[in-house]
């Protein structure tokens, strides 16, 4: 079975040995776990950037993941889970790394154990991780992935995707957060629903943020909505005063920043407050936490603050039901911050996830659980009530529009986002 | 361009039509840009209001990184090392003082003089605290190195910033956290001919000049300052005149942290957003700043470091702030091939 | 380079080997590389490591020929990284999908990419693309610095290094005809498997293949940096960074010299280039940053500044170290002793306080340079002695 050997050996010159090595990685080509027994013990693996400027998302991510495992007291039905905890990025990098994320999920694919990976956290990363997943049927779940091609060739995905991502055809990947396409109509659908004239966007060159700008500009053009700017920023730039001026040139009355808070929110927002007073300011989920609207966490200050209005994938507290509620209780009570970022629910709802299906897969094999993934239906989340359609994405497209009084987000009203 | 490079072609007409050349396609470079929009604005607005905007946002922005270069700048002069971890230093002046300020119970409440005086007391205590750890960096990790070769230190210095940003990440975290702001930094001073200054645009100015012009007499005037240059001309002739070169050497260290420690917290109340990972754009654009004026020459750090400041606000504001450290560094290329000792640049040891 | 610290030589004299000795470890550690995927799982993370370790090997002895040979300290080696890898993404993968009306350009290639529309090159045809684009880059790069002299030069390839990754970043948004300039940081993804002639095309569960192509193109390189290094060529190059003026009034041709340098050296990380966005399946912007030409360089100076052999273990030792100890085994301590800490949040300061300790330990570098070793014996300035160059004609 493992026909390179001898040639490698050839390349090398060195052919010693050829025989004695012909069959000892029976692991390596396939996917076929040959079914854990029932009761055993499984493996999750998440695979994030846990250094560098990802690291306030990631560490928030990995509470929620813990959280959800200990309300599950470590079971999903039969099974007793394992949590694993893997680092996609490098201390020389500070970022994530191709090397980190294949290493992640070769050795996710090698572990028998392994039946769920979370991750990636950038969509960039998922592009590489999935083909080798896919490979070895390892159901995979990310709770940050927004990139449209991932999953569907629905407008804003290049050609050629998603099928070059799944090389053997086989789907094993689903997320839980909505894919670009319907925060951009939802914050595209408030703004105007505001009356806004003329909107400057700044989006950070991320494969999120540069996404959603792009799909702001699409549902922009389709609600008449006129755009001043479409603004790449430079993350690591001192401030944003040059780029604020021109959209105070521009007479724009509107500002929305595509990106997350650590890629310099607080300071594009404080620096287009400062050159547009009167301007309204929007925001999507990357900067829905306290890191960006509570002063006392480094956020910006209350004058800014007032003026923001957010869309997030979460619903008002009253709709959230009880699984909802029981997570902002335990949230609280176990990491003691009442405003979780929305990372720290998206973590949470994934390993949920995760248990839901190695229960309702019933054998505990990847190949059944990737099934129970792709059949979840109406199930009630903090995140509300979703299922999961035949591309793996949520079916979640209601957002909530919050702003923010004293530090914390107060939710205004339900978004249908008009895609 | 090739040919220039042979120092052995050059006679005397061609090498003084080649001087013309260089030196008007320096100013050329230089002025490429303002003039461009310049021209852009009059035929489009028909005034020069958003280019003196920039300007002064320019020169804002950039006597902060001429502050952080002088003490690149004076390090490479006397060690001849690029010292990686100088951006680092920096970036902990921010939270020593933010630290410091937050402690004594200044708040956007105070009134002006308490402001006042805490600000200064804070400037003190961050200078005081930033040229220690400096001179404490120069002890452990480069002293040990001053016979190895050459590139030797360049990697302790990368070490080293790498261990301050894990420092300054296990202080407050991996995000950009806005702290109180103190001056009101982006509030209305004054508006001449549609050219807006802000209140943070005075201080980054008037902290700045005091400080570079103080540094300079303290250079060409002092004791101290004479034994700097002397060992950053010849450590070894300099050691037989009775210069102790050790302490010297630390002195200057002393001297970068210490400036450090000031753009730090000039930084702090200007941008009012700190972060873990500032000095490592700041060290890079001080670096180049130091360079474009000429390593080793204080006014040629300070100069590079307004210039930049002008490029970057331009660039923000008219080509996109993403091609920003892009333009930046194609400006430097032009410098560098018209002038390749830089602005102001002098013969040090290593560019003779 | 001036005087031997105090302790040195005598510290270094006990470590002198015989020549006869140093040859059998070489030999020994050359064939335990060549044995060593025998021994280990093929899908392993060790392989994976040690062939991301090799690609990093070829890239610091390109380096090592612009510093350590030539003296030009080079800030900026991503770039070379950088073109090497959207070689292999250009004439590699799905990226120009629309070429040839969809159908597709399919030169030698087999497996599963001959049926995918985009450009399709077999992979010896890329390598050599490669290496014809960083070599015209590195000259190109290299003509602004022929007059700067010192850390100039370090400024001038920083700001082409940054110049190139922020193209890479932003190239998104360049669009020429139909396709864009670059895939910004979604990334060109995924790239055509190495599709060696005779072979099954690679995959990515089975690494050893990959390990196996990764040592010959190793052993290569380091074949080709020993035949330039004792060339007339490299001879120039040693000239140059030893006293440049002198160099240049006994003939040497300073230009020509100095671009080939430039040229030869980025030629390396080309192929590394396109070795890695085969074998890591994208070509992402985000990989090429200013701090990758930080870490290229510190295992060159680390390994020690122009010895061979030093540079190749250098290499091998920071990317063990930034790949393997600290994300898979120091971080995994605080669990297998039952604390609950996390690790990751101290991994950068681990990485530089080994940096330093190494560094401080080890001036001249892990295998200093045997023309620089003697020199510090001597202990005098300027007195060489080279069993190297005496055979100059």
């Amino acid at each position: 079975m493992n026909r390179a050997i001898p040639i490698g050996m050839l390349l090398s010159a060195l052919a010693i040995g050829v025989a004695a090595c012909g069959d000892d990685d029976d692991t390596a080509s396939s996917g076929d776990t040959s079914g854990a027994p029932a009761g055993g013990t499984l493996t999750v693996y998440s695979s994030l950037p846990l250094q560098g400027a990802a690291r306030p998302q990631t560490t928030d991510l990995v509470n929620g993941i813990k959280l959800a495992l200990k309300q599950a007291g470590n079971k999903a039905g039969p099974f007793t889970i394992k949590y694993e905890s893997k680092d996609d990025s490098s201390a020389q990098a500070g970022q994530w790394t191709a090397e980190q994320v294949s290493a992640n999920a070769r050795s996710a694919a090698q572990d028998d154990s392994v039946v769920a990976v979370i991750g990636e956290f950038n969509s960039g990363a998922s592009a590489i991780s999935i083909p080798i997943l896919s490979e070895a049927k390892v159901p995979q779940i990310s709770p940050a992935n927004t990139a449209v091609g991932l999953t569907s060739d629905a407008p804003g995905a290049d050609k050629g995707e998603p099928t070059k991502y799944y090389p053997s055809g086989y789907r094993n990947y689903v997320r839980i957060v909505p894919k670009d396409t319907i925060q951009g109509a939802a914050l595209a659908t408030i703004m105007k629903k505001d009356g806004c004239e003329k909107v400057a966007m700044a989006n950070d060159k991320e494969v999120y943020g540069a996404g959603l700008a792009r799909n702001i500009e699409i549902a922009a053009k389709a609600q008449s909505l006129n755009l001043a700017f479409n603004q790449g920023i430079d993350p690591k730039a001192a401030n944003y005063r040059s780029v604020a001026s021109r959209a105070k040139s521009q007479g724009a009355d509107c500002f929305v920043y595509a990106g997350i808070t650590s890629n310099n929110g607080v300071q594009i927002y404080k620096d287009f407050e400062a050159a547009l007073p009167n301007a309204k300011l929007y925001g999507p989920d990357g900067v829905a936490e306290a890191a960006f609207f509570d002063p006392k966490e480094g956020g910006v200050p209350a004058k800014v603050a007032q003026k923001v209005k957010l869309t997030v994938a979460t619903l008002s507290p009253d709709s959230y039901g009880e699984v909802g509620n029981k997570f902002f209780a335990d949230y609280e009570k176990e990491y003691g911050e009442k405003n979780p970022n929305p990372y720290s629910i998206y973590g949470y709802e994934a390993m949920s996830l995760a248990l839901d299906a190695i229960e309702r897969s019933g054998t505990g094999t990847r190949e059944d659980i990737v099934k129970a993934l792709f059949a979840t239906k109406d199930r009630e989340s903090p995140l509300g009530t979703y299922s999961i359609d035949e591309n793996g994405d949520t079916t979640l497209t209601d957002y909530g529009v919050y702003e923010i009084k004293d530090g914390e987000q107060v939710f205004l009203e339900t978004v249908k986002a008009d895609v | 361009m090739a040919a220039a490079g042979l120092p052995a072609s050059t006679s005397g007409a061609v090498s003084s039509v080649r001087r013309f050349l260089a030196q008007n396609g320096l100013i050329g470079v230089l002025l490429i840009m303002p003039l461009a929009f310049a021209f852009h604005d009059l035929r489009t607005e028909g005034d020069l209001s958003r280019l003196g905007n920039n300007l002064v946002d320019g020169l804002s922005n950039g006597s902060i990184w001429a502050l952080v270069a002088i003490g690149y700048t004076l390090v490479y002069g006397i060690v001849e090392l690029i010292n990686f971890a100088h951006g680092e230093v920096f970036m902990l002046g921010s939270f020593v003082s933010v630290s410091f300020f937050s402690t004594i119970g200044l708040t956007v409440a105070t009134g002006i003089p308490g402001l006042v005086a805490g600000l200064l007391l804070t400037l003190l205590v961050t200078m005081f605290a930033l040229g220690t750890l400096n001179t404490m960096i120069e002890r452990v990790a480069y002293r040990p190195l001053r016979n190895a070769p050459k590139l030797a230190p360049l990697i302790t210095a990368v070490g080293f910033s790498f261990i301050l940003l894990n420092v300054g990440l296990l202080w407050r975290g991996g995000s950009q956290r806005s702290i109180p702001n103190l001056i009101d930094s982006q509030a209305l001073l004054v508006s001449i001919a549609g050219v807006n200054i802000t209140r943070g645009d005075l201080l980054a100015i008037a902290v700045t000049i005091p400080l570079v012009l103080g540094m300079t007499i303290f250079i060409s005037r002092s004791r101290l300052g004479k034994a700097m240059r002397a060992t950053a001309q010849d450590p070894d002739a300099a050691r037989l005149m009775g210069i102790n070169v050790d302490t010297t050497i630390s002195a200057t260290f002393m001297i970068g942290g210490l400036l450090a420690g000031a753009a730090g917290l000039i930084y702090a109340l200007y941008q009012t957003t700190i972060w873990f990972f500032q000095g490592f754009t700041a060290g890079l654009i001080a670096f180049t700043a130091a360079v474009m004026g000429g390593i080793g020459n204080i006014r040629g750090a300070v100069l590079g470091g307004l210039i930049i400041g002008f490029i970057q606000q331009l660039s923000d504001n008219r080509i996109g702030s993403q091609w920003t450290p892009a333009v930046v560094f194609a400006y430097l290329v032009l410098i560098m091939v018209f002038k390749p000792s830089g602005l102001l640049g002098e013969q040090t040891r290593e560019a003779g | 380079m001036r005087a031997a610290s105090t302790a040195g030589p005598s510290f270094r004299d006990r470590f002198e080997l015989s020549h006869r000795v140093r040859v059998g470890i070489t030999a020994a550690a050359l064939i335990a590389g060549g044995l060593l995927p025998l021994f280990v799982d093929g899908g392993g993370g060790f392989i994976d490591d040690a062939t991301v370790a090799l690609a990093y090997v070829m890239m610091a002895l390109g380096l090592n020929i612009i510093v350590g040979f030539a003296g030009l300290l080079d800030l900026g080696y991503v770039a070379f990284f950088a073109i090497g890898a959207y070689t292999m993404g250009y004439f590699g993968s799905l990226f120009h999908i629309t070429a040839n009306g969809g159908e597709g350009v399919h030169i030698l290639v087999a497996g599963p990419a001959a049926q995918l529309p985009g450009l399709h090159f077999n992979f010896f045809i890329i390598i050599v693309l490669a290496i014809a684009a960083t070599t015209i880059a590195g000259m190109l790069i290299g003509l602004p610095t022929l007059r700067l002299r010192g850390d100039y030069i370090a400024i001038v390839t920083l700001a082409f290094g940054e110049i190139v990754g922020r193209i890479a970043i932003n190239g998104d948004e360049i669009k020429f005809l139909d396709t864009r300039l670059t895939a910004g940081r979604q990334g060109i993804t995924p790239v055509d498997k190495i599709d060696l002639p005779f072979l099954e095309t690679f995959n990515s569960l089975e690494l050893r293949p990959w390990y196996w192509t990764a040592f010959v193109l190793v052993l290569i390189a380091v074949f080709v940096n020993f035949r330039l290094r004792d060339s007339r060529l490299g001879r120039a190059w040693i000239a140059l960074r030893e006293d440049e003026v002198a160099a240049v009034s006994m003939g040497v041709p300073q230009v020509k010299t100095k671009l080939l340098a430039y040229g030869t050296g980025a030629a390396f990380g080309g192929v590394s280039g396109a070795f890695l966005g085969s074998y890591l399946n994208t070509v992402n912007a985000d990989q090429f940053q200013f701090s990758f030409s930080i870490f290229v360089l510190a295992m060159v100076i680390l390994g020690g500044l122009g010895s061979i052999w030093g540079v190749v273990v250098g290499a091998i030792a920071l990317s063990f170290i930034n790949n393997r100890l600290i994300p898979d085994v120091l971080n995994d301590v605080p669990g297998k002793i039952g604390l609950d800490f996390d690790l990751t949040e101290l991994s950068f300061g681990i990485f530089g306080f080994l940096l330093v300790i190494m560094m401080v330990l080890r001036p001249e570098g892990l295998i200093p340079e045997r023309r620089r070793k003697i020199e510090l014996k001597a202990g005098i300035e300027g007195l060489v002695v080279d069993e190297d160059t005496e055979k100059q004609p």
